[in-house]
């Protein structure tokens, strides 16, 4: 394999491949340019797109599927502009190579198809940046896979036209076919596939207009789905090869501790069953015949450990309230002059707010399996990023990255946790140790939960400047760890980032729709050595509990109805002004709700979306019942709105789960936490019924995965208060003595 | 030792305290069946032993011997799906489908022992964890799997779409 000689001599370097007008001169390469095995049979039209002989239509998703539907969602817009039934379609997921990067992270905005590609999007296809995450997929794929259908489709009708010596306007595509409007004759793909393959791709073909959609905007069913009702959907833990051996791995018991000595090697090789004890950096594993044997023997191992010392000394909130009260590392935002606003207020409300760290928590526990074969390697995995799996797995093995094939299963679950290359990596040390032998490498929950990177511990201030019945303006300190800055630092050492330039920090603190006078926000960091990373929604996941809390401690202040108070100060946002409004409509926020049941509200925008939930909870002394939650989204234009659907609740129970229960809490310098017992989950029995309404509008679209999450803690919060007069500024809520039934 | 998994009968060298979970992914290859947290509180590992949902990551297969033991690799008759993989396609269950086989096996036993359970019924039975959060999704679907099987559409056995 000679994939990145290519994508230099061809490439950014040669200036053909990558930076052709309107940047898709690439799309003219063949799938089998870049990822030759594993495309399915027949003929490529393009980097995405193969077509077999019985017209099988097979795609490459360059996108990681982990619940979230973009095996679905992405082959929509493919087969929109094909004009194929997704029935045809046949999803595969490709190598790391150029043309799969993604792209909306080198600007964090879509992509120019008519101006070409910007100086850091071809730094990103050359790299190349394969990652699913920040709930970017469809804002990255939105135009591009149309492109590429469209792109697959003019080629089926150009070979047509030759093939019928008619003229290309008088052919059409429609259902598989290309007709001869004409003359009445057809063909299908498959015939003209082999042909198609060798016509010049347009540069800009044509899109559809919404209008003309059969596919996008309707809720087709999920290809995944079927292989995920009868147990055959592989994920990275099925993984079965032949001569496959297990292995499971202690870390050090003390956060960012060491183990120093393993003690009993000897006795533990001899454990039926197991084959090795490998020490690496990280950790112990042990390699065995099955994983039950592997966690048995790490149950085994006698370890010498030594703590952090920082850790067993300082308790992270009690720093973090330190560090808020000294200067802040930077100021990022400061419209107006929040200083005269604050002194010529009529009155000033300040509330200091915490949340603490969280696990994913993924269903999956995390696991990799890696074959080492003399100077190749191949490794199976779910992971978020097929560029990690491959820095992982070259850092591992000292292979180099040309010579490692990924094959990148279902994820169970990923939310931010499995984009990191720490889980591959460390099975890439083991199997080292194995050479020709396939191991996979899974962490026991216990080790899954206790070797994470958290969603960081966070306190606020925030303080408010109220006069003339409104508040003029808003103060806002935040305090924590950088997620995105410790994310980088581990996976992406060659780009560095300063803690107090990372923005995922106050995201959803700053920016706020809300018209005010005068807005301010700043962040203080702290080096703690507790591991943290993105969780879903990242630094949104705490700020809008803060903020959207807050803006009801002002709206109670100030004698008003929290729904109203919201309504007059979006003035100027017309679409959160349309999601407020049906989202007031559609609770009934104006009725009377019955005794005993109480109404909290909340309106954010994350990831391009805007979210706004109304959440309805019965409450008896301390015992809590969510009842109901109304969710109105505005992501733009719709690709699937049954997925959309599923991803609010999806997002609504990953945060009222964190809202109820959720902490992860480090005594005497160890995660207190083990497992799914003693860090409790939504089920069935505290399930809130989700009502969940879709605006349909006409903006770029716009993330889904993750929006649903910030809205549902304030909302909830604001609820509690409602019914008790508690305003609950640190979560969980169970932290509270509240109990939820 | 003999274990009986699906009707079939295989031979497995293994010692007896291993839990039946490891026994079906690790030495028969049915990974249908799946780990999540080892101490039988998520119900990823769920099976029916002798009709009965059982979590498996802490049972030894010892004492699974002389038992018919079905995964999920088993409910589906051939060439049709069962009525409660029928209704989780119909409501589009699954994101990342992780806990889904636990979930529909536990969901099968629910349904054999109560052919219409209430909302209380399905809170107090099934206690499987989903962190993508599908559970609205499995409520309505257990409801459309409990009519499908009083209706016996099941018996026509539609194929795999």
């Amino acid at each position: 394999m000679k994939r990145r000689a290519f994508l230099i001599t061809g490439g950014v370097v040669g200036g053909g491949l990558m930076v052709g007008v309107g940047g898709l001169s690439y799309v003219n390469n063949k799938i089998e340019q870049f990822s030759g095995t594993g495309m399915g049979e027949g003929h490529s039209l393009n980097a995405f797109v193969r077509i077999s002989p019985d017209n099988i239509i097979t795609v490459a998703v360059s996108k990681t599927e982990m619940g979230q539907g973009v095996y679905t969602s992405i082959p929509m817009l493919i087969a929109e502009e094909l004009e194929v039934d997704l029935s045809q379609v046949k999803v595969v997921h490709p190598q790391c190579e150029g043309p799969y990067a993604n792209l909306f992270f080198a600007n964090m905005t879509p992509r120019d198809f008519e101006n070409g590609l910007t100086t850091m999007e071809k730094v990103f296809s050359f790299l190349p940046n394969v990652m699913t995450g920040g709930s970017s997929s469809i804002i990255d794929s939105y135009d591009h896979m149309r492109i590429v259908g469209a792109t697959a489709r003019e080629m089926l009708i150009a070979a047509a036209a030759k093939d019928w010596d008619a003229k290309t306007e008088d052919c059409y595509a429609d259902n598989g076919h290309i007709h001869n409007k004409l003359n009445g004759q057809w063909k299908y793909y498959g015939e003209l596939a082999e042909k198609a393959s060798k016509e010049k791709a347009p540069e800009l073909p044509q899109l559809k207009a919404r209008s003309e959609f059969k596919i996008v905007g309707k809720p087709s069913k999920r290809l995944d789905v079927p292989d995920k009702v009868d147990g055959t959907a592989q994920f990275g833990l099925d993984v079965r090869l032949p001569n496959m051996k297990y292995a499971a791995m202690r870390h050090p018991a003390f956060v960012a501790g060491k183990i120093v000595s393993v003690n009993n090697v000897a006795q533990v090789e001899s454990m039926p069953g197991v084959d090795k004890v490998v020490i690496i950096d990280e950790g112990v594993a042990v390699v065995a015949k099955t994983t039950w044997h592997a966690k048995n023997a790490i149950a085994a191992l006698d370890l010498e450990e030594k703590e952090h010392p920082e850790l067993t000394r300082k308790d992270a909130i009690s720093s973090l309230k330190k560090v808020l009260e000294g200067e802040p590392a930077k100021v990022w935002e400061d419209e107006g002059d929040i200083e005269t606003v604050l002194e010529n207020a009529e009155k000033v409300i300040t509330s200091d707010y915490e949340v603490p760290y969280l696990a994913h928590a993924c269903m999956e526990p995390l696991n990799c399996t890696v074959l080492v074969n003399g100077d190749k390697a191949e490794v199976w995995t779910g992971c978020q990023s097929s560029t990690f799996v491959l820095n992982g797995v070259s850092e591992g093995t000292g292979i180099s990255k040309e010579n490692i094939k990924t094959n990148i299963t279902y994820l169970g679950g990923g939310f931010g946790r499995r984009s990191e290359t720490d889980f591959v990596r460390k099975a890439a040390k083991v199997a080292s140790n194995f050479p020709g032998t396939p191991v996979q490498l899974v962490f026991t929950r216990e080790e899954d939960m206790k070797n994470d990177y958290y969603r960081p511990a966070v306190v606020s201030r925030l303080t408010a400047a109220l006069g003339n019945g409104n508040i003029l303006g808003m103060k806002k300190k935040v305090a924590g760890q950088g997620p995105l800055f410790q994310m980088m630092k581990r996976n992406i050492p060659f780009m560095p980032m300063n803690q107090e330039d990372d923005q995922m920090a106050t995201e959803g603190m700053r920016d706020l729709p809300y018209k005010m006078d005068a807005a301010y926000t700043d962040m203080s960091c702290i080096e703690l050595p507790v591991p943290v990373g993105t969780w879903r929604s990242v630094g949104h996941s705490q700020n809008a509990f803060f903020t959207e809390s807050f803006m009801d401690e002002c709206a109670r202040e100030l004698g008003k109805d929290p729904y109203e108070i919201r309504k007059e100060m979006l003035g100027n946002e017309p679409r959160h002004l349309d999601v407020l409004n049906k989202l007031a409509e559609m609770s009934n926020w104006k009725s009377e709700l019955p005794e005993g049941k109480y109404r909290g509200i909340a309106l954010h925008k994350s990831f391009g979306s805007i979210v706004g939930q109304v959440v309805e909870i019965s409450i008896q002394d301390k015992n809590i019942k969510v009842d109901k939650v109304f969710c109105v989204i505005d992501c733009g234009k719709i690709v699937n709105p049954a997925i959309i659907e599923s991803q609010m609740q999806s997002g609504i129970v990953y945060g009222l789960t964190a809202a109820l229960y959720g902490e992860i809490s480090v005594k005497d310098g160890k995660v207190v936490q083990n497992n799914f017992p003693d860090y409790q989950m939504v089920t069935m029995k505290t399930m809130p019924e989700i009502v969940v309404s879709i605006i349909d509008s006409d903006e770029y679209p716009g993330g889904v995965g993750e929006p649903g999450t910030p809205p549902i803690a304030p909302a909830l919060t604001n609820a509690v208060f409602a019914a008790t007069g508690d305003r609950v500024r640190s979560l969980p809520l169970a932290r509270h003595g509240y109990r939820f039934v | 030792m003999e274990i009986k998994v699906n009707g079939k009968v295989y031979p497995v060298d293994v010692e007896d305290s291993m839990p039946l979970l490891w026994v079906l992914r690790d030495v028969l290859d049915l990974t249908g069946t799946k780990y999540g947290c080892g101490v039988a509180a998520c119900g990823a590992c769920t099976v029916h032993i002798d009709g009965v949902a059982t979590r498996t990551c802490m049972l030894p297969v010892s004492a699974a011997v002389g038992k018919e033991i079905t995964t999920v690799e088993g409910i589906s008759t051939a060439p049709g799906l069962s009525a409660v993989q029928r209704a989780w396609i119909d409501h589009q269950v699954p994101q990342c489908g992780y806990c889904q086989s636990g979930m529909i096996m536990a969901v099968e036993a629910l349904l054999d022992e109560n052919p219409d359970p209430s909302d209380d019924d399905i809170n107090g039975k099934i206690t499987n964890i989903c962190r993508c959060g599908t559970y609205q999704r499995i409520r309505a679907a257990i409801k459309t799997a409990a009519q499908y099987r009083i209706q016996s559409i099941a018996t026509d056995q539609p194929s795999k779409s």
